[in-house]
């Protein structure tokens, strides 16, 4: 977000036990006293501007502040109406305690704008009558995004009412609970929903920087044959259990999607260890490996290095991407015990660790073909055939306040010397990662048949 | 994107993904104003979006005896005084430094050139940068003839890969000058290669014009002169000649604004449909337009032109001098500094509509806006009609960069009163992106080799052929010079000029 101050906020109303019908009654109120205000005889009333309604949906109080900062921070450039749901413990069946907050923005100008977030604290779960609650209060002709800030209930009754009033899901996949499970439920909705109604994913913003370095490498003329080349594929991420996939299967579901792999098996090791095998073009083989390194300092799931190689033209090419390759780390506040991030050990981030870290790799793979059976028990710690594995990683651990990203490129082309490349790219927060999935309407055909590549790709594993 | 590839099926989907093949970019004078105030705080603003390729470079090339690192403080220090985003990312600028080198060039010595050669070749190889080049000219136009002789002497132009040259307006003084300019040019570079940069059409505003008129269905049908009544076109600057009184002497108003900017808007407003938004269809039509331009006869001009001069006055609040009082301006000087004009389109969808040109410095605020008029009804159903106003659309750009379209509506009582009201779309309250520099999205386009928002050679001789006989006359006093207040709206001659009509000026 660019520097402009966020708004002052003020409250304009606050009512408790009230209902839907109180809100909008007082609502309709701030609107007509905002069109009149300092609007002279001869002049218009002031136009209500808004290009959007948000609603965001918040399972603590702590989501809440994180809601109403995100969306603070996007009024001071776009007027909107935010409708915060926050669930609150069943104390008073029915009723809901309400507040209303506006925000003028350039009140010096003739035309200023008004911006408007109503806070709802309802009783039990939020997203029970979530349709029937904010539906009264939603914008006519304005795009409405569901910005779920914990874990969607995919598949129930409840979401898909509320998907009903609005035009796209705004999650964050890496944050979900019980990832694996939660991350297949997403799929699913996206799979299922109607053409109209987008699914957008911070986690899957994040990856951008990622996606865009590697397209860069192949825009050239000469070198777009080289993405018929790809001869290895490599990605490593942080952290343990299948739910830390989720990235890198993204990741790799983005390739498979764009240059038409056809996924034939896969498997998981012990350790992060997995790998993939795909048919190209011409009827190729091509082996993904992807691999858990620890980075104390990123949060689990993060990816860290992307490695691509292969041959075209007679020509070869060798394309790495690590993150933060030199950098001394500080262990943020709410790290995890030490003990726990370094379970899995594969090497260090240089040439060296990562030859180790491949032959580690090779014998994983080796183990795993020889028996994929018991590959189910090695990697989950269950018995063969037992009940589902759940994954225990928790929200607070898989996401930390965002992160400068320094990525730095290495190429090599033919006998040439190596290009070294560093990119830094600033942290981006909330809002703004928010502000750039909503400005696109949250609908993005790449990360929908991406989402469904990584997901055979996760199921698969 | 590469030209001729076919797209990138990685690419797809990634938000605002536009990127060059990697290049090495040398910027002639980049010691001097230019370089300093847009490119390079531009370029680092590409570069903080993450739309500059892993390999590319860029060659400061000037007169000073400056080492690379000092050229790199030099850099830093515009791009930390000038970027549009502040604070300045210290990160994302030492990264970008990394790729900021230096190297002395006379543009008299051929040697220079030569070493030129070596350290970009140099560049080239370590950066896999494949022979491509951008060479651009933040020199005055009398340099451009030598730079261009010097780089084909060099042999700069002649590795592998594409080699492109850009250059600032003014494109010429007059026709003939231009294209003298363009011989020069096209002596080394082909016209696809060539990239006049006029930084008003970079402008978001500018551009979608042409998405207003053709991405909607709404308008089109009544963009012609059957429904329009007239066009106005206001390029107001509150700013005076400020330290470019020198250049202002021999330009004036109607070579500074009128030749380029606005004509361009005339263009981009009355042009057909392309049949895609290419380089090539949008340029025909563009060129098409401004050769359809009625000339302005002799008897005409001073019905149909005024030129104006600011005298001394009051502008934002403050007292400002008159034009002859201005640095390096002559104190009897009848160069104007205001310009309004009435011409026509004479082609079937505008036959008979005027446009009205209206340019000036020292005037009340800062705005360029088109408000394109619409006629009244052909049958006046309501009596209370008749003191509406005609329907308008207005289209900003800048600043409040958006469009308002203007009609009457009832007024909530018993009686039948209608009002003008106004529905209003601005571009800051409206799209959930900010709206980049001019400068940067010109640059990416030149690096990507898309020529589409630059002028060809045909559209400048075109404007120029127009403009030619006006000055011409100007020159001889024909119609005399007027004065104007600073901190108004320009001569009561402008007035007049549409008076006469029957019309009025519209007010930013």
């Amino acid at each position: 977000m660019s520097a402009q101050p966020e708004p002052t906020p003020e409250v304009a109303w606050h009512g408790e036990a009230v209902t839907i019908g109180d809100v909008l009654n007082a609502l309709n109120g701030i609107r007509r006293k905002f069109a009149l205000a300092d609007a002279g005889d001869e002049e218009h009333p002031h136009a209500r501007n808004f290009v959007m309604t948000l609603v965001a949906v918040a399972t603590s109080a702590v989501d809440e502040r994180r809601a109403q900062r995100a969306f603070m921070a996007i009024a001071a450039h776009h007027p909107s109406l935010a409708i915060v749901v926050c669930q609150e413990p069943k104390v008073r069946s029915g009723r809901i305690d309400a507040s209303i907050t506006t925000h003028l923005l350039n009140p010096s100008s003739p035309d200023p704008a008004h911006c408007e977030l109503v806070s709802l604290h309802v009783p039990g779960a939020a997203g029970e009558h979530l349709a029937a609650l904010v539906d009264p209060l939603l914008l006519s002709g304005v795009p409405t995004y569901l910005w779920w800030l914990d874990t969607p209930p995919f598949g129930t009754k409840e979401l898909s009412d509320a998907l009903r009033i609005c035009d796209a899901l705004v999650v964050d996949s890496s944050r979900f609970d019980r990832p694996y499970h939660s991350f297949l439920g997403l799929a699913d909705l996206a799979l299922g929903s109607h053409n109209h109604m987008g699914v957008a994913s911070f986690q899957w913003a994040r990856l951008a920087p990622w996606r865009e370095l590697i397209a860069q490498f192949f825009e050239p003329k000469e070198r777009r044959t080289f993405m018929a080349g790809i001869a290895e594929l490599g990605i490593d991420y942080v952290g343990d259990g299948r739910g830390n996939r989720i990235g890198a299967a993204l990741l790799i579901g983005w390739f498979a999607s764009a240059l038409g792999w056809k996924l034939e098996r896969a498997v998981g090791g012990a350790g992060g260890v997995g790998v993939a095998h795909f048919t190209v073009a011409g009827g190729r083989q091509l082996e993904v490996a992807f691999r858990s390194v620890p980075k104390s300092h990123l949060a689990q799931g993060e990816i860290t290095a992307v490695r691509i190689a292969g041959a075209s033209g007679g020509s070869t090419f060798r394309l790495s991407v690590q993150r933060d390759p030199e950098r001394q780390y500080q262990v943020s506040a709410d790290a995890r015990p030490q003990e726990f991030l370094h379970r899995h050990h594969t090497g260090g981030e240089d040439d060296a660790g990562l030859e180790v870290a491949q032959r580690k790799a090779a014998q994983h793979r080796e183990v795993v073909m020889r028996n994929r059976e018991a590959l189910h028990h090695t990697a989950t710690g269950h018995l063969p055939g037992g009940p589902a594995y759940t994954s225990t990683v928790l929200a607070r651990e898989r996401r930390r306040a965002e992160n400068p990203l320094v990525l730095l490129t290495m190429i090599d082309i033919g006998g040439a010397e190596t290009l070294r490349h560093v990119q830094r790219v600033q942290a981006e927060d909330e809002a703004t990662l928010l502000l750039e999935l909503l400005s696109t309407g949250g609908r993005d055909v790449v990360y929908g048949r991406s989402l469904a590549a990584a997901a055979e790709l996760i199921r698969a594993l | 994107m590469t030209e001729g590839a076919g797209a990138n099926p990685l690419a797809e989907g990634l938000h605002d993904y536009r990127v060059a093949d990697p290049l090495v970019m040398v910027i002639f004078g980049a010691t001097g104003d230019l370089s300093g105030r847009k490119l390079l705080p531009a370029i680092y603003n590409l570069a903080k979006q993450r739309l500059l390729p892993a390999g590319f470079s860029i060659v400061g090339a000037a007169i000073d005896d400056l080492t690379e690192d000092a050229f790199r403080k030099h850099a830093a220090d515009v791009i930390t005084k000038f970027s549009r985003t502040q604070p300045v990312d210290a990160d994302v600028l030492h990264t970008f430094l990394d790729e900021v080198f230096y190297i002395k060039v006379d543009f008299s010595k051929l040697d220079d050139f030569k070493a030129l050669q070596r350290k970009v070749d140099e560049l080239d190889h370590a950066r896999h940068a494949g022979g491509n080049r951008v060479y651009y000219c933040a020199t005055p136009p009398p340099t451009y003839e030598t730079i261009t002789e010097q780089l084909k002497d060099a042999g700069v132009t002649s590795s592998a890969g594409f080699h492109r040259i850009v250059v600032e307006k003014p494109f010429g003084s007059d026709l003939k000058s231009a294209r003298e300019l363009t011989q020069i040019l096209q002596r080394v570079f082909h016209e696809d290669s060539v990239f006049r940069i006029d930084h008003y059409l970079g402008k978001e505003t500018v551009q979608n014009i042409l998405a207003f008129r053709f991405a909607n269905s709404l308008f089109e049908p009544v963009w012609n002169a059957n429904f329009i009544d007239s066009v106005q076109i206001t390029a107001a600057e509150e700013i005076g000649v400020e330290l470019r009184g020198a250049y202002y002497e021999r330009a004036g108003a109607l070579r500074d604004i009128v030749q380029n900017h606005a004509l361009q808007l005339v263009a981009l407003v009355a042009m057909e449909p392309p049949t895609a938004f290419d380089a090539t269809a949008v340029r025909d039509e563009k060129v098409k337009v401004l050769r359809a331009i009625r000339p302005i006869l002799d008897a005409d001009l001073a019905k149909a032109t005024v030129r104006g001069q600011y005298a001394k006055g009051w502008v934002l609040g403050e007292q400002v001098v008159g034009y002859r009082e201005e640095h390096a301006v002559a104190p009897g000087s009848l160069t104007e500094t205001f310009a309004a004009l009435r011409l026509f389109v004479d082609n079937w969808r505008w036959a008979n509509v005027p446009f009205y040109i209206r340019v000036g410095k020292r005037m009340p605020k800062r705005a360029t806006e088109i408000r394109v008029q619409f006629k009244r009804p052909p049958h006046m159903t309501f009596d209370a009609a008749k003191d509406l106003d005609p329907n308008a659309i207005t289209l900003r750009i800048q600043p409040e960069e958006g469009i308002s379209l203007r009609f009457g509506a009832k007024v909530p009582s018993a009686g039948l009163r209608l009002r003008n009201v106004a529905m209003d779309f601005t571009y800051m309250s409206s799209f959930l992106v900010e709206t980049p520099e001019a400068y940067e999205r010109l640059l990416l386009d030149c690096m990507i080799g898309d020529p589409t928002l630059f002028t060809r050679a045909d559209e400048v001789e075109a404007a120029w052929t127009f403009i030619d006989p006006i000055e011409a006359a100007w020159r001889d006093d024909r119609p005399p010079l007027t004065m104007y207040a600073s901190g108004t709206w320009g001569s009561a001659a402008a007035e007049r000029l549409i008076q006469a009509d029957g019309r009025e000026w519209h007010r930013p």
